[in-house]
């Protein structure tokens, strides 16, 4: 695995974290995921797909109870709807971590996409075939975080 | 004074409706849109004095609309700060080269967009 290009992801969502929340995330060991043998859980995904130089996805996934959390503390107000807000703040989540992550990667011209969530227990994404997904899990005070990235030809 | 704030997601229209109350501006000065389709229709009805704009939306995204205004008589002097979480440098540039007046990009820090107002509008 050719972390080199996981980093800027990494960075951007610790950074994106920080600076939306002001929450630590603490990263843990990243490992190439599989649907069908993973046991991680979550309810809701924020994706933005890549292309230009370089193509692929990224994906920023949470248990619905962490994405509630997270909204809530974003709001200052206690949501429990799993609804709009959530997945506006999903998506703008994602935007800004694959926005950031182009600043360590200009070497390559990337245009991101809209973001799209999608909601619902261990909902399927549509990844790339025969690309490589890599899950890079993160702790953080909400609980458990989900970043998956995918690139085609440079990991 | 009006400041049109432009962003497709609704809870960064808010983020920056607060970050702008804070500096004391009233809550009818800023409009909002959802996309730069809708900020053209704001811009067409309303004599606008700064846009916060975002990059990427639907329809008509912002460096589309920073092209529009900038060739567009009446409005071609309005100051753009771009709002963006777009941070690679080739992309900064591409924005200054379509005509933005400023550039900040996400997550925003309220104490950089007050600063940024205080050099546009003098507040
Ligand atoms: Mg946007």
């Amino acid at each position: 695995m050719n972390v080199k290009y996981i980093n800027p992801f990494i960075s951007a969502t610790i950074n994106t974290f920080k600076g939306f929340l002001g929450a630590d995330l603490k990263t843990e060991k990243p490992s190439l995921f599989d649907s069908n043998k993973s046991e991680i859980r979550y309810d809701i995904s924020g994706i933005i797909g890549l292309a230009g130089e370089v193509r692929g996805a990224v994906v920023i996934s949470f248990p619905k109870l962490v994405a509630l959390k997270i909204v809530s503390d974003f709001l200052k107000e206690d949501i429990k709807i799993f609804g709009e807000d959530v997945i506006d703040t999903v998506g703008e989540l994602v935007n800004i971590i694959a926005g950031n992550a182009k600043r360590d990667m200009e070497e390559f011209r990337i245009v991101i996409s809209l973001p799209s969530v999608v909601k619902g227990p261990n909902h399927q994404i549509s990844w790339m075939q025969g690309v490589p997904v890599i899950l890079i899990p993160f702790k953080s005070n909400y609980g458990p975080v989900y970043l998956f990235v995918s690139l085609k030809d440079i990991i | 004074m009006k400041i049109l704030v432009v962003d497709d997601s609704r809870i960064m229209r808010n983020v920056l409706k607060n970050i702008l109350k804070e500096k004391q501006i009233d809550e009818n000065a800023i409009l909002e849109a959802g996309n730069g389709v809708e900020a053209l229709e704001m811009l067409k009805n309303n004599e606008v004095d700064l846009i916060l704009l975002d990059w990427n939306m639907p329809k008509l995204n912002g460096i589309e609309l920073v092209k529009i205004v900038r060739n567009h008589e009446r409005l071609k002097e309005i100051p753009i700060i771009m709002v963006t979480s777009e941070a690679a440098r080739y992309n900064v540039m591409e924005a200054i080269k379509a005509g933005v007046t400023d550039y900040i990009i996400k997550p925003i820090r309220g104490e950089i967009v007050h600063k940024k107002l205080e050099e546009l509008l003098g507040q």
